[in-house]
Formats: structure tokens, C-alpha cells, sequence
């Protein structure tokens, strides 16, 4: 009875130090690919920890003139309050040879969990004389300005709306 | 003793379970590709691939040789970017107006185009070449006074004009030298040229002397330096782009000169034309419906295919279409409804191995104003940009 006892011990021990050594080896093989797995980050943000959210109307009554206005809500969409978010609105053209872009920025300094903060930007939307008379073969058609509104908490997390007016 | 063997036969197989059930590392969020480095679907078809993003108005793609990268202008200034992922280049500064572009080596563009707004046309244009390198914005002009450029096998042949409405064709290898000038005259202002599929004759749509309308079709021998005319519109008809030269003969772009739209709104109706290299009179081209509108042909790298920006009739939208002249055959390669093809004489380019189209597209823009989840350098349809659109290859032909 003994000898039968030690001799099916023996054979199982074989068969798990082989099983063993068989999956130790699957998982030294596998390992450094899954590392190698590097996620981009998402465009715009991540999380959806802030929303905003654009008027449509007052958007669409924007004239190409100075000090216009555009209000929006910045919406705290974490279950913890937030701090410092910062909201930048970059007023450019589509017609990339013109750099006078304009930059705005404010600072909403706190957004209790759940909650919105209502933000209004006042920004020139004056189309931009041309630097230098270009034919109409590079650039024939009327470029359209393009609003582009970020918010962006201290983490870096950000949520990015962008608005193309039309000429 | 049992008591010995029974815990280790314990500790083995809680080993054995927790080496075989354990992670080798947490989970791993992969984030979906950027829109310009992998397929998209805007619209053009599927297996399409976005080749640029962002605002800016793009033209005159051209591929490097070996397909790699491509260049365009945007917004008259010159940029390249690789086909698959990675940055754009730019190689000319934004006060440049260019026109054309063309590569002559993997690391080596030639551009049609001027340093500052050309009072005239025809008279200021010059031909330059441009490298990669530390210095990339550095332009070495090769010619003044340019009318239009071809790729060559061995680089650019491109023509020269003169007071005389008189043209010239010359070579030049991309070393910032003119290699070779051609001593045959040309009657009138060339517009537009492009090689025989053996690279040994120019095909050039020509305004003749007196004449307001590129209405002459020449062919130029560049080994024997001579050239001649083989067809010439009637009328206030006029040649748009440039020729090609496939392996069944010659094609153009023509119809009735139009300087804007009609009066009922809708835009000149172009046709497509054949012609042999012997010269002779231009027939509708053969496989080409009696409706359709044609707008721009470039020939495949084999000179066996055409591809064609077109419309199948006047009220139907533009689309991509292959011609293939032996079969007498046209394919619609895109059955798009919603995107903008752009229309312009040098907005379409096939890779250099002949299995896909860049084209430039957007969708129809929109008179309210348009709200988007993504920065602007990102979005694609909403400004016209480059699309790699797979047209697949050419099957052999027994010669």
C-alpha cells in the first residue's frame, strides 16, 4: 500500500513540475508584447471629466466684427469638485497662410461635483487682411473662422470644441 | 511521512494555479488610431486612408518615388508628410505661391511657383528645386519664365516661354541645372505637358499664336528635338489640364471656354477626347458616356489606365472613375454622395505603384455654423483634404 501511495506521489509531482515549467515559460514568452502595448491618448481629452456646452443660437449670430461675445457652460461631470479649470478659446482662420491667431484664456477656479460654470469669452472675429495679394489658384474661396474652446482641469484632463463659422 | 507528501502535493498545485491564472501585466486601454494614420471611412469608400488633416486649401498631390510620402500645396505653400504616419515637412515658406509640384528623387522636389504674388501669369512663374535637409525652406531657382512642368524618368522636362509666343522645352535632373534645351521651337504658349509612357515624347496642350483659348494639341520628339501639331479645337473651345499619353493613344480635357458659372447655375460641361499620336481629329473618348462631365484625367504610371474625376452626368455628384482604353471600360472606383471631389486639373495623382488614387476631398459645407468634438488640426471632412483611395492594380496584358 505504501510502495502504491509513494509511487502515484511521485507521478504527480513529475507531471506538475513539468506543468509548471511549462507555464512559466508560456509567461516569459508572452510578457514583453503585452508591455510593448503603449496607448495613445484619446483626442480631446479623456474621461469626460469636464463637458462644455456651446449656445447654437449665439454661435450662429457671431459677426465677423470686434468684441463679440459666446458664453458656455463648463460642466463638472466627476463625482468630486473641481479646481483651477482652465478655458482657452483660439480664434484662427481656415486659410493657414494668415497667423494673426487669437488666444483667450480664464480660469474657472471651482465646479462642485456636478455642477456647470457659465463662462463668456469676448474675442475679435475680424477676418484678417491678407499680407500679401495671392492669387485666387491658392486660396479661391472665402476662408471660414474657426473658434476651437478647451477646457482643461490641472490633471491635464481636457474636452475640446471646435467651431467652424461660416464665410 | 503522508503527511509530508500530502503538503507538498498542496503547495504544487497552489502553485501551479497561481502561476497559470495570474496576469502577467494589467490591462492595457489601446486607444483607437488618429483619423490621418490609419483607414477612414469619409464617405469615398472603404479601404480609403486619410493622407492629411486640418484646415488649409490643399492641391497638386504628387507621391515620392518610392510612394512613401506625398506632397501638396496648402494654401499655395508647399508640405509633404509620409503616407503613413508621422509629421508634415514644409518645404517652401507661406509667402510662396506654388503652383505645381514634382519629385524627381526621394529626397528632391521641384516646384512651379513664385516667391511673391506674379503680376502676370504667364511671366513670372519659375521652376525650382528644393531638398531635404537642415535647411528645407532654401529654394535654388532653376528656370524663369515657366509654363508648365512633366515628370521624366530622369527628372522634370518643362517648358520655357518666350516674347515671341514662341516655347521651348528643357531638362533638368534636379541638380538646380537646365541638362538639356531643347533647340526645336514651339508655336505658342504651352499650358500644359506630359510623357509618352516611354518617356521619349512630350504630348503639350498649346495656345496658339492670336489665339485666347489652349486649343492646340503638339506632340515633341525629345530625341529628335522637333515637334508638331496633331489636333486643334474649333471654335471657343478649349483644352483644361493636362493631356495624357496612354498606351491607345492621347486623351484630353475640353470644352466650350467658360470664364464663370452659366446663367442657369450650372458649371461648363466638359468632355473627354481621343486622339491618336499620328494627329487626326479628336473623338469622344471610347467607354465614356454621351452624359458625362468630366473634369480631370492623370494616366496610371503603366499607360494602361486613366483615372477620372468626373460626374456620370450633370445633375449626378463627383466621383473617382477608371478608364481602362483598351477594354473601353469605365469603373466607378468611388459611388460617393456626400463629399466634394476637388475638380482642379492637378488634384488627383496615382501612386507610383498604380494600386491607388490621392484625391482631395470635404464634405459640402455647411451655412450654420458646425460644432466638433476634436481640435481642428484633426478633423478631416470638414476641410479639403488629401484621401489615398485603393483603385487596385492593373492585370497583366499579354504584349
Amino acid at each position: 500500500m505504501r510502495d502504491v501511495v509513494l509511487w502515484l506521489s511521485g507521478a504527480t509531482l513529475a507531471f506538475l513540475i513539468t506543468a509548471e515549467a511549462f507555464l512559466i515559460l508560456a509567461n516569459l514568452a508572452t510578457a514583453p508584447s503585452e508591455e510593448s502595448l503603449t496607448p495613445d491618448k484619446a483626442p480631446g481629452g479623456t474621461g469626460h471629466i469636464v463637458g462644455l456646452k456651446l449656445d447654437t443660437e449665439r454661435l450662429a449670430s457671431l459677426e465677423p466684427l470686434p468684441d463679440q461675445s459666446l458664453d458656455l457652460a463648463v460642466e463638472n461631470e466627476s463625482g468630486e469638485q473641481l479646481s483651477d479649470v482652465n478655458v482657452t478659446l483660439i480664434v484662427s482662420s481656415e486659410n493657414t497662410t494668415l497667423l494673426d491667431s487669437r488666444y483667450y484664456r480664464q480660469t474657472v477656479e471651482k465646479i462642485p461635483a456636478g455642477g456647470t460654470a457659465n463662462v463668456r469669452f469676448r474675442f475679435d472675429l475680424v477676418a484678417p487682411e491678407q499680407p500679401v495679394a495671392r492669387p485666387t489658384a491658392a486660396t479661391p474661396e472665402p476662408a471660414r473662422e474657426i473658434l476651437e474652446l478647451r477646457a482643461t482641469t490641472p490633471e491635464g484632463n481636457s474636452t475640446v470644441r471646435t467651431v467652424i463659422l461660416p464665410p | 511521512m503522508p503527511f509530508r507528501v500530502a503538503l507538498f502535493f498542496v503547495l504544487s498545485i497552489t502553485a501551479v494555479l497561481v502561476t497559470g491564472c495570474a496576469h502577467a501585466d494589467e490591462e492595457v486601454f489601446i486607444a483607437p488610431l488618429a483619423p490621418a494614420a490609419g483607414r477612414v471611412d469619409p464617405g469615398l469608400g472603404p479601404g480609403t486612408r486619410a493622407l492629411s488633416s486640418g484646415p488649409g486649401y490643399k492641391g497638386s498631390p504628387s507621391w515620392s518615388p518610392e510612394g512613401d510620402r506625398i506632397a501638396f500645396t496648402v494654401d499655395g505653400y508647399v508640405v509633404d508628410r509620409p503616407t503613413g504616419s508621422g509629421d508634415s515637412r514644409r518645404w517652401t515658406t507661406r509667402d510662396f505661391i506654388a503652383e505645381d509640384t514634382e519629385w524627381v528623387s526621394e529626397d528632391t522636389l521641384m516646384i512651379l511657383g513664385a516667391a511673391s504674388a506674379p503680376t502676370s501669369r504667364m511671366e513670372e512663374r519659375s521652376l525650382y528645386v528644393a531638398r531635404a535637409g537642415e535647411d528645407s525652406l532654401a529654394l535654388e531657382r532653376v528656370g524663369k519664365g515657366v509654363l508648365a512642368i512633366g515628370p521624366d524618368g530622369e527628372g522634370l522636362i518643362f517648358a520655357l516661354g518666350s516674347d515671341t509666343h514662341e516655347s521651348r522645352l528643357a531638362l533638368t535632373r534636379g541638380g538646380g541645372d537646365v541638362n538639356k534645351l531643347y533647340s526645336g521651337p514651339i508655336e505658342g504658349r504651352v499650358g500644359a505637358l506630359s510623357l509618352s509612357p516611354d518617356g521619349e515624347e512630350a504630348v503639350l496642350a498649346v495656345r496658339p499664336q492670336g489665339d485666347h483659348e489652349i486649343s492646340s494639341l503638339r506632340v515633341f520628339d525629345l530625341r529628335e528635338g522637333e515637334g508638331r501639331e496633331i489636333t486643334r479645337l474649333d471654335g471657343d473651345q478649349e483644352i483644361l489640364g493636362t493631356p495624357q499619353w496612354t498606351e491607345q493613344g492621347i486623351y484630353f480635357v475640353a470644352g466650350k471656354k467658360s470664364t464663370s458659372i452659366d446663367s442657369d447655375g450650372s458649371e461648363p460641361l466638359y468632355d473627354i477626347y481621343h486622339v491618336p499620336k499620328e494627329g487626326g481629329a479628336p473623338d469622344f473618348a471610347p467607354g465614356v458616356g454621351e452624359d458625362f462631365v468630366a473634369a480631370s484625367i492623370r494616366v496610371s504610371p503603366d499607360g494602361r489606365r486613366l483615372a477620372v474625376i468626373g460626374r456620370l452626368n450633370p445633375k449626378s455628384p463627383t466621383n473617382l472613375y477608371v478608364l481602362d482604353p483598351s477594354a473601353k471600360d469605365l469603373t466607378a472606383v468611388t459611388t460617393n454622395e456626400d463629399m466634394e471631389i476637388k475638380t482642379g486639373p492637378d488634384d488627383l495623382a496615382w501612386s507610383p505603384g498604380g494600386d491607388s488614387v490621392a484625391v482631395i476631398a470635404r464634405s459640402i459645407p455647411s451655412t450654420k455654423p458646425e460644432v466638433r468634438t476634436e481640435p481642428a488640426d484633426r478633423l478631416l471632412k470638414d476641410f479639403y483634404n488629401l484621401y489615398e483611395i485603393p483603385v487596385g492594380g492593373s492585370e497583366e496584358i499579354p504584349r
